[in-house]
């Protein structure tokens, strides 16, 4: 890591518009998700309120905790800043960058709440089946 | 600058680590109740022993990088290195947490089909 010292301020601005505009981001896709997250997590756990939202709330940290971490890890910006234009231009693609990386994300996670309740349906499906033949036996 | 810098860090992770480890503490206490056969004040014990261990590798983690910074000299270099060095503290953090939800995954599915089984 080598400090920057041409054209500093630019690079100071671009950071401080980025960081928080990250953290809104972030903030608020997560948010959307996990408020929904929860009605997933009671049909995956069928019903069982306690377990339901701790799983929630897990997911919830590890998704602040990735894509936050991610965020700012990836900050600095490696163009050379002299004007405007320039700054506009790597701020835009940082910050473009980083919410298609939150979509993929974002679409990951409801993938993996649809296939918990996909496999928490059969699994209630294949109990429901056995308990049928032994009542019938 | 340097002085300056590691003081905003450390506040900086100390909050971070402790907030997520108040929410880990208070979200994992339903999964491990069933892995100790639903003894409470075990429970309680290894949680805590959990969230002290925790505590030790991510403060001690996050103390000890502090001697790989470099020289600040601008205002720019020193907000780039705090939130870099967060940044990765975050995604280590990130890391051992799906790694802890994966393993108490698998511990549940375990004892699932050792109740199904008898």
């Amino acid at each position: 890591m080598k400090p920057v010292h041409i054209g500093a301020d630019f690079y100071l601005i671009a950071y401080l518009v980025y960081i928080p505009v990250v953290l809104v981001i972030t903030w608020y896709v997560s948010h959307s998700l996990f408020k929904n997250g929860k009605i997933f997590m009671l049909d995956i756990f069928r019903g069982k309120q306690d377990i339901a939202f701790a799983t929630n709330k897990l997911f919830e940290t590890g998704f602040y905790l990735m894509n936050l971490g991610f965020a700012f890890a990836t900050m600095r910006i490696y163009h050379y800043l002299d004007s405007n234009r320039a700054l506009m231009e790597s701020l835009s693609a940082k910050i473009g960058g980083f919410c298609i990386y939150l979509g993929a994300m974002l679409f990951l996670n409801l993938f993996f709440f649809f296939r918990g309740r996909k496999a928490a349906k059969l699994r209630m499906a294949e109990e429901a089946r056995i308990t049928n033949t032994v009542v019938r036996d | 600058m340097n002085i300056l810098a590691y003081a905003i860090y450390l506040t900086i992770t100390f909050y971070i680590t402790t907030r997520v480890g108040r929410v880990l503490f208070k979200n994992g206490y339903v999964f491990v109740l069933p892995l100790l056969e639903n003894d409470e004040k075990l429970t309680l014990f290894v949680n805590k022993m959990l969230l002290t261990g925790y505590y030790l590798v991510n403060l001690g983690y996050a103390t000890a990088i502090i001697i790989t910074w470099h020289n600040i000299t601008t205002w720019t270099y020193l907000v780039q290195s705090i939130v870099e060095m967060i940044g990765r503290i975050l995604l280590i953090l990130a890391g051992l947490h799906w790694m802890n939800m994966i393993v108490i995954h698998n511990y549940g599915k375990q004892i699932l089909s050792s109740h199904h089984k008898t």
